[in-house]
């Protein structure tokens, strides 16, 4: 029981770091920076706990504000870029984060062992669970807790003005700025929800694993960050979820027997999922319950689509 | 008549019985899972791995398996599960392993994997406070130093780099008077190579009296290494230590002989005494010098290299490891009385752990490892050297 529950527990820090770059990409933006948030929200988060002490809550918490800040002022610059050029843009700021990471030496002393951040060696001992009586699937409860919160509010947010405001931006950025919206304000926004988002999931994901180095927050991690909302679609945040569902459950953990074959079939089944359905996995528009259990009136299956005046 | 027919029904019945109880303990199997990288950039020790483990665990089979505490034998069986050098796949990979009937996991490759794994066991025996996963792992391959230490579930049986470079650098200053300076060179971005040189060379090269004059930089997926071995050309040292994986070891010796460095003494890491160095750059690695816990010393080292070729595998310092933990939780199975049922499982790796925790040596392919209280060995070993493309002993500090 203890392999699924784990199971669980990687879909859910997974999930998170995947809807850090949902709310990113729903302003057309294409962030790679993703990856550096959510290494900042991991050592913040490892600090809190295993350094000062601090309850795993607050600790998470710091972890994301501290992100959403830096995300914030990243995104001042950054985001005045397009295109490929903001993907570099940010693909240099996750790798700035990483040698960061890989040359930063903080230690204190804590029950007569030395604690913290030591270089290119890692950040060893974020034991927080386990020393504190937390089972498997207390741990399980209380990321898909904070999974659950992540996913109700963005949701919301995807049915009030902000949510419009920000596909509004993705969709069209002259016709947006010439309805009155403040593109950067925007933009930021996202980045900072993006980067409060990310900063949760790292710091989750260091208590998970207990050891974190700056290798695990390289190019592979950003490129796994922006495919789980692509290849899920951006029509919903449960687009996210599956494409995390379909990678870790079924790429990753699935096809695990199958060796050295695993790596080359990881590859070209997103292919297939890409062309099989363009617009990720549940499209660029989010199925509604009512439509799909039958009920409530018909509703024409593109929203924004136009119809002849008669 | 009637009562022959009695009797001879009794015999048939207790002769089936007696058959059926034979075939019931040839069919007892025993579970150890190998885990680690078997794919990608360091796949191959994983792949090396699952041959020795492959090949200890049929030698052990054929000739009649484990004995179990009822005195019944057991066959080994055995599968590996690839983690790709990946933190949290290795945890997952573990927790399946743990979710199985499996005895104890021999695994994994990679000392980026290990740490964080160990990590998640529980840090101290008996520790009710501490709800960690308590499952006996013993490790084959991932080297670096001092990781056992981090949970009481852990054990490992990788030669201590420490007391190895100690006793190289020794020799060297012994055979290599007027050698006085070292170049260090270091594949920063992997957790053993890294460790190995600033934690374990440079120390012992210090202490033995070689002033270092200049060290280098790379990173495992780097292919160009003009930079650092124009800083190496410059510094003119007697010895270059480099300390990294076969891959870039093969980049720097490529790039070291075209630009003409050619040192008194080349010291190579661990893990690059193996076929793959030889494979990828024989001519350029011509000399170069490493201590390793394996080499085709005796007959039985020999045989138990053979036996793994014959499985696909090579015999490094990495799969002899992965070989004598087979050997060796044999022996533990046996004298710790494992029972092999399904209501004993949690006893059974109970008894595991603690037998591994006792164990004060065990046989090894070159001679006694010393088993350490805190869960690490240590391994006989030689100094081995590139010689016409093949590894060949140098010095045997044993001898």
């Amino acid at each position: 029981m203890d392999f699924y529950l784990g199971l669980a527990q990687i879909f859910g820090v997974h999930t998170l770091l995947g809807l850090s770059a949902y709310v990113v990409l729903l302003t057309g933006q294409v962030s790679m920076a993703q990856a550096g948030f959510y290494a900042i929200g991991a050592y913040t988060a490892g600090a809190m706990t295993a350094m000062f002490g601090l309850h795993i809550l607050p600790a998470i918490v710091i972890a994301g504000l501290v992100s959403a800040a830096i995300a914030c002022i990243v995104g001042f610059p950054a985001l005045r870029v397009k295109g490929l050029m903001l993907v570099v843009a940010t693909l240099a700021f996750g790798e700035m984060v990483r040698l960061f990471f890989f040359n930063l030496t903080w230690q204190v002393e804590r029950n007569g062992d030395r604690v913290g951040p030591n270089g290119a060696e890692g950040f060893r001992s974020i034991r927080y669970f386990p020393e504190n009586g937390w089972e498997v699937w207390h741990v399980t409860v209380f990321i898909w807790f904070v999974v659950v919160v992540v996913m109700g509010a963005l949701w919301w947010m995807d049915r009030t003005r902000a949510g419009a405001v920000l596909r509004a931006v993705g969709h069209d950025e002259t016709a947006a700025q010439s309805i009155g919206l403040n593109l950067t304000a925007v933009k930021v926004g996202a980045m900072t929800a993006g980067g409060f988002i990310a900063g949760l999931g790292g710091g989750i994901y260091a208590h998970t694993v207990t050891h974190i180095e700056h290798g695990v927050f390289g190019v592979l991690l950003a490129t796994f960050a922006i495919a789980y909302p692509i290849l899920g679609g951006l029509g919903s945040v449960f687009g996210t979820l599956i494409a995390v569902l379909f990678i870790q459950g079924f790429l990753i953990e699935g096809l695990r027997f199958m060796g050295e074959w695993r790596s080359l079939l990881f590859g070209a089944l997103i292919v297939l999922a890409m062309n099989l359905r363009p617009h990720g996995l549940l499209g660029e528009h989010a199925p509604r319950l009512k439509n799909l259990f039958g009920a409530g009136p018909a509703r024409p299956s593109d929203p924004l689509s136009t119809k002849e005046a008669k | 008549m009637k009562l022959k027919a009695l009797v001879a029904a009794g015999l048939v019945g207790a002769s089936s019985l007696a058959l059926a109880t034979a075939a019931a303990a040839q069919d007892k199997t025993i579970r150890i899972v190998g885990f680690g990288a078997s794919s990608g950039v360091v796949g191959i020790f994983g792949q090396n791995s699952t041959a020795a483990m492959s090949a200890a665990f049929e030698k052990i089979n054929a000739e009649g398996g484990v004995t179990l505490a009822d005195g019944s034998q057991a066959r080994i069986v055995t599968e590996y599960y690839d983690d790709r050098c990946n933190a949290e796949e290795g945890i997952s990979v573990l927790r399946r392993i743990a979710s199985t009937d499996a005895l104890v996991a021999i695994g994994p490759t990679c000392s980026n994997v290990a740490e964080p794994l160990f990590g998640i066991m529980q840090a101290r025996v008996d520790d009710e406070s501490d709800t960690g996963l308590q499952f006996p792992v013993f490790t084959d391959v991932a080297i670096k130093g001092g990781l056992a230490g981090i949970s009481d579930w852990v054990f490992r049986n990788t030669p201590s780099e420490a007391a190895m470079y100690d006793e190289l650098f020794g020799w060297l200053r012994e055979t290599h008077p007027d050698a006085t300076t070292i170049f260090g060179g270091v594949e920063e971005d992997f957790a053993h190579s890294r460790a190995s040189w600033y934690d374990v060379m440079k120390t012992a090269a210090d202490k033995h009296g070689f002033e270092l004059v200049g060290e280098a930089q790379w990173l495992l997926s780097d292919t160009n290494f003009s930079n650092q071995v124009r800083g190496m050309r410059r510094a003119e040292p007697d010895i270059v230590a480099i300390s990294a994986h076969p891959f870039t070891t093969c980049g720097v010796l490529r790039e070291m002989a075209r630009q003409r460095v050619e040192p008194e003494v080349l010291v190579g890491l661990t893990s690059s005494s193996s076929l793959e160095t030889l494979s990828g750059c024989a001519t350029e690695a011509e000399g170069l010098t490493i201590p390793t816990s394996f080499a085709p010393v005796n007959d039985e080292a020999r045989a138990a290299a053979e036996a793994v070729v014959a499985e696909g595998g090579q015999m490094d310092l990495h799969s002899a490891s992965a070989w004598e933990n087979a050997m060796i939780l044999k022996d533990v199975i046996e004298q710790v009385g494992v029972e092999g049922t399904a209501e004993s499982l949690e006893e059974d790796r109970r008894k595991i752990r603690d037998g591994l925790a006792a164990m004060e040596s065990a046989p090894g392919l070159l001679g006694t490892n010393q088993r350490m209280p805190d869960g690490e060995a240590v391994k006989p070993y030689v100094f081995v050297h590139a010689r016409d493309g093949g590894w060949e002993v140098l010095h045997n500090p044993g001898s």
